[in-house]
């Protein structure tokens, strides 16, 4: 083709990139500088004037890291991903063995158990909200009919955050199943066969044929499902408000108490830029890792 | 042979029962919240596993601000649709036939934004917001949809052009058409299951979000969701309403869900979704 067409061409890729480049740039960049900046002063809508107060700059990095509410709220968070990355990957990658036959039937089953990844996050706490309530839960009822009552988990420091992990998985096992199938059937078959013709029992078929195709996609999914549990917010403002006693009080949510409740916007800047840095640098290893690859195909 | 037979048929029926009871369990939470809704409140409370059902809640929803709410969702998730696509299309067709030096890095970009906590977006946006006159607006929230939509929009679609052969394209250009002619007459029709796909996981997550509304509203852009835990702070603990409501905003979703599933599937995975 002629170079004035391979110019025209670009011209109009060009053309076709500006706009979103541009949305994107003003909408996520600029709000990462101005949170940056933010994070830099004690910013509080009482007192306007704090906005350009720069004479402490690491103030809030200082405060967060000798506060025992934001130490703790890191703890809850990493035993809360550590917990539902564990039971997503473990309930998914099971599932996905099971489903995993060429079937008419499954096929559609499937779609069924897309079901909670699907709806909307504050339907699905309203949901666990009725299962965990026990004047009202079917779930409670069933425990005290069956001779074993419980009190309730949601306000029982103990449990509160299993409680709501087992919410999280339930909603969130279809994402691992969804993947895990998709690496199970990419998986080819004649290992297989070898393998079952030599007699080999189903865990060594998994462990030794199976495993080794479908490990760098288990990984990717869990770095995804980490990433995405710093983000947890419906179901503990809906389940736990963060309760009892800073139990569920993952750092996400202390960042959303201390902006929106108390008013300390500078500071609630300064925890959300190290949630970003945080994220920054999970992303970055999922790139590494090939994960962009592995997730378009 | 004939016995081996007959007990892979064994282990079939086994794997497809207990795939069917799993899925009964793993429905039976929703299933269970769709039927409160169908119930008085006294009879939430009671023990009865059989009721009369009733509309009851759904009539008081009615009538109350709730249809208000509900269209607040619906108009800002079908802007924030409808925008991102008309943004995000020609940026995914142009990402994925123009290879330059930064497009990795670009890609990069756009799953971080995917990927950054909700917080960190609604502080600025916030005091942006308070600033324009955006706070408790249809638009605003539009606005910020829009954002987290169009890095979705150009993660999917991308994947859908590159399948595309460059061939059809080519024999346009031939006939005379410049690249985006060739694009809106080729590509893009080729393309049409992917991008109604793209719209209903965009308009699902918009249709979803939670936490820009609960921050980003407060009475005159109330969107459903944030309506829903309305009643559980301002009114009492009204399950009956509570679980009507739940059963409405879910309901739209459930419904694309089933219509585009193969095609959803895809763009999940291409997204790696998010709420």
């Amino acid at each position: 083709m002629p170079v004035g067409w391979a110019a025209g061409q670009r011209r109009a890729f060009l053309l076709g990139l500006t706009p979103s480049l541009a949305v994107l740039a003003l909408m996520t960049l600029g709000p990462a500088i101005y949170l940056l900046i933010t994070g830099l002063t004690p910013l509080t809508p009482v007192h306007p004037a704090t906005a350009l107060d720069f004479s402490a700059p690491l103030q809030n990095y200082r405060a967060a890291l000798s506060s025992a509410e934001f130490l703790n709220s890191v703890r809850v968070q990493a035993e809360l991903s550590l917990i539902t990355v564990v039971l997503q990957l473990a309930a998914g990658l099971g599932l996905a063995l099971l489903l995993n036959l060429p079937s008419r039937f499954l096929e559609v089953l499937r779609t069924g158990f897309l079901v909670p990844m699907v709806l909307p996050p504050i339907v699905v706490a309203v949901i666990w909200k009725v299962l965990y309530t026990p004047d009202i839960s079917p779930m409670h009822r069933l425990l005290a009919w069956i001779g074993m009552p419980v009190h309730s988990l949601i306000t029982n420091a103990g449990t509160a955050l299993w409680a709501i992990a087992v919410a999280d998985t339930w909603e969130w096992v279809p994402f691992t199943l969804l993947m895990v199938l998709a690496a199970l059937q990419m998986v080819p078959k004649e290992p297989e066969e070898a393998a079952r013709i030599d007699g080999v029992n189903a865990l060594q078929l998994f462990w030794h044929v199976r495993l080794p195709y479908i490990q760098s996609t288990l990984v990717v999914v869990a770095l995804f499902r980490l990433i995405d549990s710093i983000k947890a917010f419906p179901l503990i403002y809906v389940l736990t408000d963060g309760g009892p006693g800073g139990a569920t009080e993952v750092t996400n949510y202390y960042a959303f108490v201390q902006t929106f409740n108390f008013s300390y916007w500078g500071y609630g800047s300064a925890i959300a830029t190290l949630m970003i840095a945080g994220v920054f640098l999970l992303s970055w290893a999922i790139s590494r890792l090939g994960g962009s690859r592995t997730i378009h195909e | 042979m004939n016995r081996h037979r007959r007990r892979a048929q064994a282990h079939r029926l086994a794997v497809h029962a207990s795939a069917f009871i799993l899925l009964v369990l793993v429905l039976a939470p929703a299933l269970w919240m769709a039927q409160m809704s169908f119930r008085t409140n006294d009879d939430i409370m009671g023990t009865a596993f059989l009721f009369a059902p009733t509309l009851d809640n759904y009539r008081a929803l009615w009538t109350g601000s709730f249809p208000a709410s509900f269209v607040h969702s619906l108009e800002a998730s079908a802007a924030a649709t409808v925008a991102s696509l008309l943004l995000g299309v020609p940026a995914a067709y142009s990402l994925a036939r123009w290879r330059f030096r930064a497009s990795a890095r670009v890609a990069l970009w756009i799953l971080v934004t995917r990927m950054a906590p909700p917080i960190a977006f609604t502080i600025p946006f916030f005091l942006a917001y308070s600033y324009l006159g955006l706070i408790d607006t249809v638009t605003g929230l539009a606005i910020v949809y829009l954002t987290f939509n169009l890095a979705l929009v150009i993660w999917t679609m991308r994947s859908f052009f590159e399948a595309v052969p460059r061939s059809l394209e080519e024999a346009a250009w031939i006939d005379g058409c410049g690249v985006w002619g060739g694009f809106l007459r080729v590509t893009l029709p080729v393309s049409m299951p992917g991008l109604a796909a793209t719209a209903i996981l965009c308009f699902i997550l918009s249709w979803n979000d939670f936490f820009f509304a609960l921050i980003l509203t407060r009475t005159r852009a109330t969107t459903a969701p944030v309506a829903i835990v309305n009643f559980m702070q301002y009114e009492g603990w009204e399950w009956g309403k509570i679980a009507a409501a739940g059963t409405l905003v879910m309901l739209p979703v459930l419904a694309f869900t089933f219509l585009v599933r193969s095609y959803l599937v895809r763009g999940i995975m291409a997204g790696g979704l998010k709420e």
